[in-house]
């Protein structure tokens, strides 16, 4: 059985086996902490980077799907062309899905255009301008106003040149002043004045695209300043996740039926989308970084692990003659396996415990340098310590076992 | 447990099998040995380090066994200590059959029943006296306060309590020799064996040391003493000359 005292005497010869050799040791944690300190900071950023997108993309919900031509993702050329014979989403379809579907709950249209927007002087590139109707588009997009207020029913289809500004405007167009001062100016799109109504709450920005550079107007304004040419997206809301399903039937099936979809067609004629897509895509585009990143961490873990092993052959080396002593007063071959097994976990997790903070900060000094938030979890540092004692007790095994079967004359004759 | 300065070895509790049951062994005897070989193998030739050894000792004997070196009596040590097993034959000490005994038991043996001193003293350098004479006791798995009783006392009885706090290189040669002479003391063991435990001394320490290992016997220690050099011999009750594996002479000299 193991003994309570041999385990404790094993703890004190190690720490002061690893205090008599400072080098060697701080050698030998090199390894290890360089290991760990890789797994955690990959791992710590792949947790904040998953956490950052599923926050993301559920902004907009789960509740929400869209109709459109063409998906949001097009993976080839012949797809593209494909999909570019469809006809048009138009405005009708989205009468005629809000007037049938009873599963829905809010549906809208959204049109985009990139513009350059102007206020006096002042430019605003790359603006999305994002032509929407009815006002709940709004409430499917998930975004609010801070100040001001949106257009009314009757203001949004007179084709009026009206706006809600989100709030990148105000930092480009009006010197970064606050909300109520744009409210009743007029900005210049396309070389035409809008009136601001109101200004958007902030969203943020994600890797770096900031969700505030938008302008919202009137679908009916949107017709009118870029033709009718142009496929919309309706999106359609449910009010629960388990409404999804059956909203996504009777949506389809009214589709089908507006273009004449036959049952057995290869081309619906229309994308059916849920936000899924994106959380789906960017799932299996980092699929294989995420396996690829871990695992060269975890090598490096490996490596730490060899470097482990071999100081514990060199220290059992030198220390032949005291096992040869300690077995010779009695000390059976588990009473030493244990002590150089002991020893070699003690330096890993302490090893360990440093690679966790280093990790820790690595991981904190890459999220600052590419923008998203930290995701520092009491479960990883937990995982990094007892990760680095498993591969302590791994690595020190065979050294530790080469230890326990020396004979003892042969030991006592070293040196 | 005994206060005053001398160790002696509590009566032996040995497993008392029935005569019908052991083979040509002396239950008076504590140490029994019966036909012992050694032989190792030298590639294909089988080299006979012992040639059927037969011999016993009683408790309380200060035996010395002197020969040359090559002529078996460190191969006869080691089988003595529990350190080896014999190729053939038998040997019983204190009651027990350790000739066919495993790794794990013997170790428990050499822990119990056998105290060792050696030339060049074996003391863990990292450690002080004190802690050096509680290993046996450690790996004995005695308790931490018993053991730095015990501890104190084995020191005490080999005088040198004043120094028990220091480490081996703070410590003369005399001085580290009866720090091992405490240590192979603390468990109350059947047999003290020392492998030349002079030889790294002076002549004067090496005086100080015998007159130790003296006293021991008379408190009722058994000591053997395994040496090549006859003054050494001489200070024991009972000398066995050893030559090419087999035992010459065996004679009581006081």
């Amino acid at each position: 059985m193991f003994r309570l005292a041999a385990i404790w005497e094993a703890f004190r010869v190690a720490t002061g086996s690893l205090r008599a050799n400072k080098l060697r040791t701080a050698l030998t944690l090199v390894g290890i902490v360089v290991g760990v300190a890789a797994v955690i900071a990959v791992v710590t950023i792949i947790q904040g980077l998953d956490q950052t997108v599923a926050q993301t993309f559920s902004s907009q919900g789960s509740t929400v799907f869209t109709i459109s031509k063409n998906p949001q993702i097009i993976k080839s050329r012949e797809d593209f062309i494909k999909f570019n014979r469809r006809k048009d989403v138009t405005h009708e379809d989205a009468e005629a899905i809000a007037r049938l579907c009873t599963a829905c709950w809010r549906v809208g249209i959204a049109a985009n255009a990139i513009e350059t927007v102007k206020h006096g002087d002042q430019k605003a590139e790359n603006v999305r301008v994002r032509g929407v109707d009815p006002i709940t588009m709004f409430d499917i997009d998930g975004v609010n106003v801070n100040v001001g207020r949106i257009w009314t029913e009757s203001e949004g289809a007179s084709g009026r040149e009206i706006c809600v500004i989100g709030p990148d405007m105000l930092k480009n167009l009006f010197a970064d002043a606050p909300p109520d001062k744009a409210v009743g100016q007029d900005i210049r799109i396309d070389g035409r004045p809008y009136l601001v109504l109101g200004v958007l709450e902030p969203l943020g920005s994600i890797f770096g695209f900031s969700r505030d550079n938008v302008v919202y107007i009137p679908y009916s304004t949107y017709q009118k300043a870029y033709g009718v040419r142009r496929s919309i997206v309706t999106f359609i809301q449910v009010q629960s996740t388990q409404q999804l399903e059956p909203a996504e039937d009777q949506v389809r099936t009214i589709m089908r039926n507006r273009r004449h979809t036959a049952p057995d067609a290869e081309d619906e004629g229309f994308a059916l989308e849920t936000q899924d897509v994106f959380l789906n895509l960017y799932g299996s585009a980092t699929s294989n970084i995420k396996i690829v990143t871990v695992g060269v961490a975890a090598i490096s873990l490996l490596v730490g692990g060899i470097v482990v092993m071999n100081i514990m052959l060199v220290s059992v080396t030198e220390r032949t003659k005291e096992i040869g002593i300690r077995k010779a007063i009695g000390a059976r071959r588990k009473d030493i396996l244990t002590q150089f097994l002991i020893e070699a976990v003690t330096v890993a997790a302490i090893g360990g415990a440093i690679g966790v903070g280093t990790g820790f900060g690595l991981a904190y000094g890459i999220s600052a340098l590419i923008g998203f938030p930290l995701l520092i979890s009491i479960w990883s540092a937990g995982a990094g310590v007892a990760m680095s004692s498993v591969v302590g007790i791994l690595s020190g095994l065979w050294p530790a076992w080469r230890a326990a079967r020396l004979d003892p004359i042969e030991a006592l004759r070293a040196e | 447990m005994s206060d005053d300065a001398t160790l002696t070895l509590t009566p032996p509790e040995s497993v008392t099998t029935p005569r019908a049951e052991v083979s040509g062994h002396d239950p008076k005897m504590l140490i029994s040995m019966r036909n012992i070989w050694k032989t190792y193998q030298m590639g294909t030739e089988s080299v006979h380090a012992l040639h059927g050894v037969s011999f016993d000792i009683p408790r309380g004997e200060y035996i010395a066994i002197i020969g040359p070196s090559g002529s078996g009596k460190s191969t006869l040590m080691n089988l003595i200590g529990c350190l080896d097993t014999p190729s053939q034959g038998e040997y019983w000490l204190n009651g027990k059959n350790v000739s066919e005994m495993d790794d794990d038991e013997l170790a428990r043996i050499r822990n119990q029943e056998v105290g060792f001193v050696f030339q060049t003293f074996n003391l863990l350098a990292r450690a002080t006296a004190l802690h050096n004479v509680e290993l046996p006791l450690i790996y004995g798995g005695v308790s931490a306060s018993q053991r730095h009783e015990m501890a104190k006392s084995a020191l005490h009885a080999v005088d040198l309590t004043e120094r028990m706090t220091h480490k081996p290189n703070e410590l003369s040669g005399g001085q580290r020799q009866r720090v091992a002479i405490a240590r192979a003391l603390v468990n109350r063991p059947s047999i003290l064996l020392a492998d030349e435990p002079t030889g790294a001394l002076d002549s004067h320490t090496s005086m100080e040391i015998m007159d130790l290992f003296g006293r021991l016997h008379s408190e009722g220690n058994t000591i053997i003493v395994v040496t090549h050099e006859h003054d050494i011999a001489a200070r024991a009750h009972r000398v066995v000359s050893i030559r090419d594996g087999l035992i010459e002479k065996d004679e009581r000299i006081k």
